[in-house]
């Protein structure tokens, strides 16, 4: 086995945390059950990982195997890298879309290797018929970088591609266009949405976070959380409970009942001009436009606006420039003067 | 002092029994008429009391008579309003069961604060599948709210074309991508499922299975997989492939019975759904062991 094959080997798996060590190693299924009941787990990591090491060596791991690990270590920590989101489109009036899953692929690579003989590219189906696809990049003289890859994960015959965030935006042309290329699509554009969270952008450009739908069979709970609340103690006199109804209304119309889809930030680039009232300010002679940058970040953006006009914090309804991120399907926003 | 004369002296004595019997009679004159009215008023103040709690008495008794009658009514009434309920709640039961029965029908809607949300439930072969759902806004101009739709159905095409002029058109358009695209993935599911010994390796799908991909055999008992079958639907309201190929992949080249099972197979695979087809190689599997048997 390759020096570098097994260092990467190594390095990946001490990247497992010792909980999930079992369940990955299964779910690669390279090392034969027999095998790993040889090894004590209950080792210190670095000896383990060493024992696993040898393991496969006596196997004879492959770079395939070895970036097939890393794909499964991803698809488990999918949170430690931040996701993009691209969009597809065809020509109209387009045939029915065929998706051949191995045509596919063998397309994919092969349009990648004719403009980069220094790439490597591995494929794991998932489910749901997706594939999550793992793409080392290299030069012309220099090899693929094994710790730095891209992901891209891609439901098929959808419009949407999922990729993990790359420093080296040099390679996205040629993956933008091999991805089109080999899904029988004509362009692609990046969506302005990012974030962490790989589920939470699947439901939001899938359109699946609002699952809550009226049927005869279930029956629909009433609005008796507010109420409760407001009669539990009779003591207790709600001056303004007219428009804690109303703003509970809103909020209700606007965000809904079903959990939102987790986003970390929201960003908006203003580029306008001043506009005051005051004549004779500094900035209201300013021709050119004032450039900022707002960021809302919270560890759960959706929840946390959804939560500010009942806290009382925001009026209701809020601006639709705010409610608008999960049906437009964006989370960063370029605003300039019409 | 000399007392005066004896009438004085008679006077004085006689004046002491003027004052006694004065005094006496005085008494008398005091005592007598109270007691005589005293008696006689409080008699008749008795009588007039008694007279009053008898009356008293009997109004009570009255009105305790008028409320027993009046409750024992409202009991009837009550009762009477209980089976009355009674039967509008099982008229409710019943109008709630046939509501939810409507399912079955394959569309089916209730009505929202916003305008209708649309069930469409998926069958195939008589066996209900998934259900899907469409909550519309009815606003001008009509519009989707949300949708439980996966998103490889072209549900934005079909809106574009039929949303805004037929409503009707538009809904029995999406039934029928819908219920071929159930129809489709219940028999590759069954292929899967339940004739996985025929199959060499997984089954090639794609999210609309509208391409199918497999290895096969015929006989259960044969080692190799000779058949190589790759379904085609071009046609996303059916369920029955458009393009099938089927191609022997195995060493026996002499044979022309090869061919002509391949043809065959070709047709079956036009004509009948997936699992139909296996199940006939089944048994067509079952019947040649039976003759060998026997």
């Amino acid at each position: 086995m390759d020096e570098t094959v097994a260092e990467f080997i190594k390095r990946t798996i001490l990247k497992i945390p010792m909980t999930e060590m079992m369940t990955i190693l299964k779910a690669w299924d390279f090392l034969p059950e027999n095998q790993l009941q040889t090894v004590n787990f209950r080792q210190r990591k670095e000896s383990l990982v060493q024992d696993l090491v040898l393991l496969c060596e006596n196997k004879r791991a492959s770079l395939r195997d070895a970036a097939l690990l890393d794909i499964i270590y991803t698809q488990f920590h999918q949170h430690q890298k931040v996701w993009d989101v691209f969009q597809m489109s065809k020509e109209p009036g387009e045939d029915v879309d065929l998706f051949d899953m191995e045509q596919f692929k063998s397309s994919f690579e092969k349009i990648l290797r004719r403009a980069l003989k220094n790439v490597t590219v591995s494929f794991r189906d998932a489910e749901e018929n997706a594939v999550w696809i793992r793409i080392a990049w290299g030069t012309q003289y220099r090899k693929p970088n094994q710790y730095k890859p891209v992901f891209v994960v891609y439901y098929s015959q959808t419009p949407y591609v999922f990729t993990s965030f790359c420093h080296l935006k040099s390679n996205t042309p040629l993956l933008s266009q091999a991805l089109t290329v080999a899904s029988n699509h004509h362009k692609i554009v990046k969506m302005d949405l990012r974030s962490r969270y790989l589920d939470s952008l699947k439901a939001i450009v899938f359109k699946q976070y609002n699952q809550k739908f009226e049927t005869h069979n279930s029956t629909m709970p009433l609005q008796e959380n507010l109420e409760l609340d407001m009669h539990m103690d009779s003591r207790i006199i709600h001056e303004n409970r007219i428009e804690k109804e109303r703003v509970q209304r809103v909020t209700q119309e606007t965000f809904g009942d079903y959990p939102q889809p987790r986003l970390e930030f929201a960003q908006y680039k203003l580029e306008t001009k001043f506009k005051s009232d005051f004549h004779g300010g500094i900035l209201a002679e300013r021709k050119e436009p004032l450039r900022c940058l707002i960021k809302f970040s919270s560890p759960h953006l959706l929840e946390a606006l959804k939560s500010l006009a009942p806290a009382g914090i925001a009026d209701a309804p809020l601006s639709p420039l705010l409610t608008c991120i999960p049906n437009k399907g964006m989370n960063y926003f370029k605003i300039r003067d019409k | 002092m000399e007392w005066a004369n004896d009438k004085s002296k008679g006077g004085v004595l006689a004046h002491l029994e003027r004052l006694e019997t004065q005094m006496s009679r005085s008494c008398k004159n005091l005592e007598d008429p109270p007691r005589e009215t005293a008696e006689s008023d409080i008699g008749t103040k008795i009588r007039k009391l008694r007279c009053l709690r008898d009356k008293l008495r009997a109004e009570v008794k009255q009105r305790q008579a008028r409320i027993k009658a009046s409750t024992a009514n409202a009991e009837l009434d009550q009762t009477l309003e209980i089976s009355e309920q009674e039967a509008v709640g099982g008229k409710e039961e019943n109008m709630k069961a046939i509501l939810q029965a409507y399912r079955f029908t394959g569309l089916s809607g209730k009505r929202t604060s916003r305008g209708v949300c649309v069930c469409i439930s998926t069958a195939f072969e008589g066996n209900l599948l998934d259900s899907y759902f469409v909550d519309l806004v009815i606003q001008k101009p009509l519009r989707i709210h949300h949708h439980s739709v996966p998103v490889f159905i072209p549900l934005e095409e079909i809106s574009a074309k039929y949303l805004q002029t037929n409503i009707q058109h538009f809904l029995f358009c999406l039934c029928e991508y819908l219920n071929a695209y159930a129809g489709r993935k219940y028999q590759a599911d069954q292929l899967q499922r339940d004739f996985a010994a025929f199959l060499a390796g997984p089954l090639q799908r794609n999210s609309l299975c509208n391409l199918l991909s497999f290895t096969y055999k015929v006989e259960p008992q044969s080692r190799s997989f000779p058949f190589c079958a790759r379904l085609l639907y071009k046609d996303l309201t059916t369920t029955l492939p458009t393009d099938v190929t089927i191609t022997y992949q195995g060493t026996d080249t002499s044979s022309t019975s090869w061919e002509e099972q391949r043809a065959s197979h070709e047709n079956l695979f036009f004509t009948k759904p997936l699992h139909q087809v296996f199940t006939s190689f089944a048994r067509n599997g079952e019947r040649l062991d039976m003759s060998l048997v026997s």
